[in-house]
């Protein structure tokens, strides 16, 4: 059984940028390209970055923060209101 | 500037239950949520336990009209789950005869979505007469000379006030109050589900009175089923430390488990909603206030440290939290030293008995089904070896007795060291160090195991032979 679990999510269009990263401060120890459920960070050229419409995809869980122990990684939630919305949850 | 006695971050349990409570106490309260109503950002097991009644009488107004998601259970479905993916054995159980209070002796979980109950409970408060702000993201805090005296939210408005915070594992007011940058790696779990959609009349047939299943394996986590009215959640956690793949990689596996996916075609299931939060899971709370802060339920890490059940700690702590600010808002101060208080209040109840413990729970559960590879590819063929080795016909059944007992035996490298390390531990934290004494110490049984385990390679050496 194949499920897109990326697409199993009702949001409301977020506005803001929520979260960012300071390459100067980036490791490479790459631990937020495993831990995000949703695939969000990449890395090209030794350069890890956030896909361009993470906040069409982001379930705000706060991991990619939490396991980034070089401060490189910043997160806060989105506007209220808006982002995902968990329904059956 | 708003003035207020009480200002809450968060409207999850721990936040509703804080602001029930201080409304009741006539303080001004407000309390905020980031969401569009309280539960939308919120996702859970979810299951609700006996010891939620006890402490809260208006639990027993809980019904379905209000929450339509309920389903009661008395009964848990343990599946085993072996290095291969394959179920080999599965136990029902009940409560149990040593059960003394008695409603929870024909039920063991309430299960409710956060979408159904946090909006339910969050109207307690308000009836109470809190004021709720919701679609609000309280994005900072309000300091004077260092110390902070209320939160600011996105539009830059300030409200003065105590701080209660509650909002969840990653917390604003914990980070910036300084109480905690971010949590240890081992102090935290990534938890993640999938709500599958079912018949309720289909879940009744196959599952009857079971509401929950827990899956134990050897190749992922422990995996929770949580039984709706007509859904179900499939998920699981584990700490920061362990994920060496994508942990969707790992919850795929748990789905696509043939016994699953049978499981799926029998309710007639379809999968709806995918989902994810941190879940904080330690053996201790630390830094659970400051000066005129306190925080409440996932904020100060008050899951359960045996099996991170958070909605009852976080409640339990909400209203410790308050009974703390009323004494110290009468008392004139709000410092971290009165505050201390607190910490002595959650101790003194439920919560803070499972702490007392808490070390010791926290470990073995990380030991054992959250070390699947490591410890449960034994622990599962060994368990299934005792209850399924018996329920055999190949072979005269005092030979197939001494099969069983061979394999155990087989087993011993590893059950002994575990037994040592995380058994005894605990056992010597819940009884007191006095009574273990009496059944042994680790010092004597690591001495005496060599022996034994020579003892039963010679009792066992001919019946190799012979077989």
């Amino acid at each position: 059984m194949k499920i897109d679990h990326r697409n199993l999510q009702t949001r409301i269009p977020v506005t803001d940028d929520f979260i960012s990263i300071d390459n100067s401060k980036c490791t490479q120890c790459d631990r937020c390209l495993v831990i995000c459920v949703m695939n969000l960070w990449k890395k090209r050229d030794d350069t890890v970055y956030i896909v361009d419409d993470y906040t069409s995809h982001c379930l705000e869980c706060g991991a990619c923060a939490q396991v980034c122990e070089s401060d490189a990684i910043t997160f806060r939630f989105p506007a209220g209101g808006t982002g995902i919305v968990i329904e059956q949850g | 500037m708003k003035e207020y006695d009480i200002v809450i971050v968060g409207a999850g349990p721990g936040g509703s239950t804080a602001a029930k409570e201080a409304a009741e106490r006539g303080l001004k309260t407000i309390f905020f949520e980031r969401g569009r109503r309280p539960g939308e950002k919120n996702s859970s097991g979810t299951g609700l336990g006996p010891r939620l009644w006890r402490e809260f009488d208006f639990m027993n107004e809980i019904n379905s009209e209000d929450c339509p998601s309920i389903r009661e259970g008395r009964a848990a479905r343990n599946y085993m789950v072996d290095s291969e993916g394959k179920v080999t054995g599965y136990i029902m159980t009940t409560p149990t005869s040593s059960v003394e209070y008695e409603p929870a002796k024909s039920w063991i979980t309430l299960n409710c979505y956060r979408s159904d109950f946090d909006p339910w409970l969050a109207k307690y408060a308000v009836d109470a007469g809190a004021e709720l702000k919701t679609s609000t993201l309280v994005t900072g805090l309000l300091k004077e000379d260092g110390k902070v005296v209320g939160v600011i939210d996105e539009k830059g408005e300030k409200y003065r006030g105590f701080v209660i915070g509650a909002d969840g594992a990653v917390s604003m007011v914990a980070q910036q109050s300084g109480l905690r940058q971010r949590w240890g790696q081992k102090q935290v779990t990534l938890t993640l589900q999938y709500d599958f959609e079912c018949s309720a009349s289909k879940i009744d047939d196959v599952m009857g009175d079971e509401a929950l299943a827990v899956w134990w394996s050897a190749t992922f986590p422990a995996a929770y089923q949580v039984f709706f009215n007509s859904s179900f959640h499939i998920g699981f956690g584990n700490w920061m430390t362990w994920w060496d793949k994508n942990p969707v990689h790992y919850l795929n596996k748990v789905v696509n488990l043939d016994y699953f996916q049978r499981l799926i075609r029998v309710l007639d299931a379809k999968p709806r909603e995918f989902q994810a939060h941190l879940l904080p899971w330690l053996g201790m709370p630390e830094n659970t206030h400051t000066d005129n802060v306190i925080l409440i339920g996932d904020a100060g890490g008050f899951p359960c440290p045996l099996e991170a059940e958070g909605i009852y700690p976080a409640m339990v702590t909400g209203r410790a939290a308050i009974e703390t600010a009323t004494e110290a808002i009468a008392a004139g101060d709000t410092s971290k030293e009165f505050l201390s208080l607190y910490d002595d209040k959650w101790m003194a109840t439920s919560v803070g008995e499972d702490f007392k413990s808490g070390p010791e729970l926290q470990s073995i559960w990380m030991a054992l089904p959250f070390s699947p590879r490591k410890s449960m590819s034994w622990f599962v063929p060994l368990f299934m070896e005792i209850l399924g080795g018996i329920i055999d016909w190949s072979e005269a059944h005092p030979v197939r007795i001494r099969q069983v007992a061979r394999t155990i035996r087989k087993y011993l490298p590893q059950l002994v060291p575990f037994v040592i390390k995380e058994v005894i531990p605990l056992l010597t934290s819940v009884l007191g160090e006095d009574r273990m004494d009496m059944l042994t110490d680790p010092e004597k049984l690591l001495t005496e195991m060599p022996e034994i385990e020579e003892a039963l390679a010679m009792a066992f050496m001919q019946d190799e032979e012979e077989d």
